[in-house]
């Protein structure tokens, strides 16, 4: 997992509290500062969905559990007991902890039963999970200074 | 100046080491730590002596790292390659930790060159094409090279041609098992896939850089590259490694047309050909392609594993975040379109 968005900003909170060293004023400095900004902007990306973006994967998850198993066995009908808690990040995420793994197992099973239609489907799943929690970097010119 | 645990500052510290290593009276000055680089500390600094001035690097290992490397192996890698692909001239190699309390090399500063950020647009400019027909020759030229000729090759283990691949999966899978927080099907689904379809044999072991993208190399802003920089995860390998990486999107610029923001890719494996003296495979390269962004993942999911160990390290913070986001993305493009061309 990527780090959570309290250890993001944490970090960019702990970073800055810190003495700067004689020997790391100028670009180093620079540097910490930008990725800050940087860290910032992304986060202020992710809150905008988060909850939007996990409720949605989690019943996508949900969802090709349950309808695998009738052939795959009951114990990814289970998935339909893992709901999302309180809808905070962190019971969203403990959630989907959950749920990945069994997608993991029933992704294992299908390609072991050399299930395409099912693997496919896997695979168009991943596509939507990975672009739904894409994030845009702000546009940067080239670095000049050579 | 700054003081570090003993109560001498680091460059204090600097100028010791170095009048007893030359046996010349040091003075160190313009000490100032580079940004970039998450497993190892880079500063720069002049050094004076009774003949003149200096322009040196201090490369020292860092409290916690991304990734564990060989100091000794990426001091090799720069004697091995100094003189026939633009690399700093390396000094000396420092593996106690009592003159800077951690180890340490130093080598000679290249000057008048800076290295693209990862993630910003068109780095190169009107210069891309030479910038790319100099970085994939000089890559080139690496792969050609003999391991067994170089000081590299009398430190790495040795390996099989046949062997490579099996090896570079297993080390970055074993990271991932390790390091992950949090189940990641795609990249689980990625290493399968590789395991299921295995590429050929390498056409030949070659010295591997590791970490041979754009940004790590410096270029005068005019179209040359004059140094190739972070040699700390080379090894020997199947050279369609780095190729791979150089050519993953991940480090693009986001200019899909371009490799590195620099040349097509089917310019870059051209030249890298003419220069390696190989025939590219490119079902090979397709494996390569695909374990470039399992590689990827792996240094993400470490570097989200240490932030928690090393809260204020920018540096995990944003490469567990960013790049790993992207690299799913990648990850779920790739397998798709494999299992198209009729990857099992």
């Amino acid at each position: 997992m990527t780090p959570t968005i309290p250890e993001l900003l944490g970090a960019c909170a702990a970073a800055l509290s810190k003495p700067v060293r004689a020997e790391d004023a100028g670009a180093f400095a620079d540097a910490r500062l930008q990725t800050v900004a940087t860290i910032n902007l992304l986060v202020a990306q992710e809150c905008a969905t988060a909850v939007a973006v996990r409720l949605w994967e989690n019943a996508a998850l949900r969802a090709v559990l349950m309808q695998a198993a009738t052939g795959y066995g009951a114990a990814f009908g289970e998935a339909a007991k893992i709901d999302d808690g309180e809808l905070s990040l962190s019971a969203l995420d403990e959630a989907n902890f959950r749920l990945r793994r069994l997608l993991i197992r029933l992704h294992e099973a299908a390609e072991a039963a050399v299930d395409e239609a099912m693997d496919r489907k896997i695979l168009a799943l991943y596509r939507d999970m990975a672009e739904r929690r894409t994030l845009t970097l702000p546009a940067r010119p080239a670095t000049k200074d050579v | 100046m700054s003081s570090l645990g003993s109560g001498d500052s680091l460059c204090t510290r600097l100028e010791q080491f170095l009048s007893t290593l030359w046996n010349d009276k040091i003075r160190v000055h313009n000490l100032s730590r580079i940004p970039g680089g998450v497993s190892r500390e880079t500063y720069r600094f002049d050094a004076q002596t009774n003949d003149g001035v200096q322009g040196l690097i201090l490369r020292r290992d860092p409290v916690g790292s991304l990734i564990d490397t060989d100091r000794q192996v990426e001091f090799l890698a720069y004697k091995s390659f100094f003189g026939s692909v633009p690399v700093a001239e390396p000094v000396v190699l420092e593996p106690d930790s009592g003159p800077l309390e951690r180890p340490f090399f130093i080598m000679k500063r290249i000057d008048g060159g800076v290295a693209a950020r990862p993630f910003e647009r068109e780095p190169y400019g009107l210069h891309a094409a030479s910038i790319g027909a100099a970085l994939f020759a000089h890559l080139g030229r690496i792969a050609r090279s003999d391991p067994a000729a170089l000081p590299l090759g009398q430190r790495l283990p040795s390996l099989e041609a046949a062997s490579c691949w099996r090896e570079a999966l297993d080390h970055w899978e074993a990271i991932i098992l390790r390091d992950e927080r949090h189940p990641q099907p795609i990249v689980r689904a990625a290493l399968r896939r590789l395991r299921r379809n295995p590429p050929p044999a390498a056409a030949k072991v070659s010295v591997v850089h590791g970490d041979y993208r754009s940004g790590n190399f410096l270029h005068d802003g005019q179209g040359h590259i004059k140094g190739i920089l972070d040699w700390e995860m080379v090894h020997l390998g199947d050279p369609l490694e780095d190729l791979a990486w150089c050519c993953d999107p991940l480090w693009n610029h986001f200019d899909e047309r371009r490799v590195a923001g620099t040349i097509s890719e089917d310019a870059a494996i051209a030249i890298w050909e003419r220069e390696s003296g190989l025939r590219l495979d490119p079902e090979a390269f397709k494996w390569w392609r695909l374990f470039s962004t399992v590689k990827g993942q792996a240094i993400w999911t470490t570097a989200a594993k240490e932030l928690l160990a090393d809260n204020s390290n920018l540096a995990l913070a944003i490469s567990g975040y960013y790049p790993a986001r992207r690299h799913d993305v990648i990850i779920a493009d790739t397998l798709a379109r494999l299992v198209e061309e009729g990857w099992r």
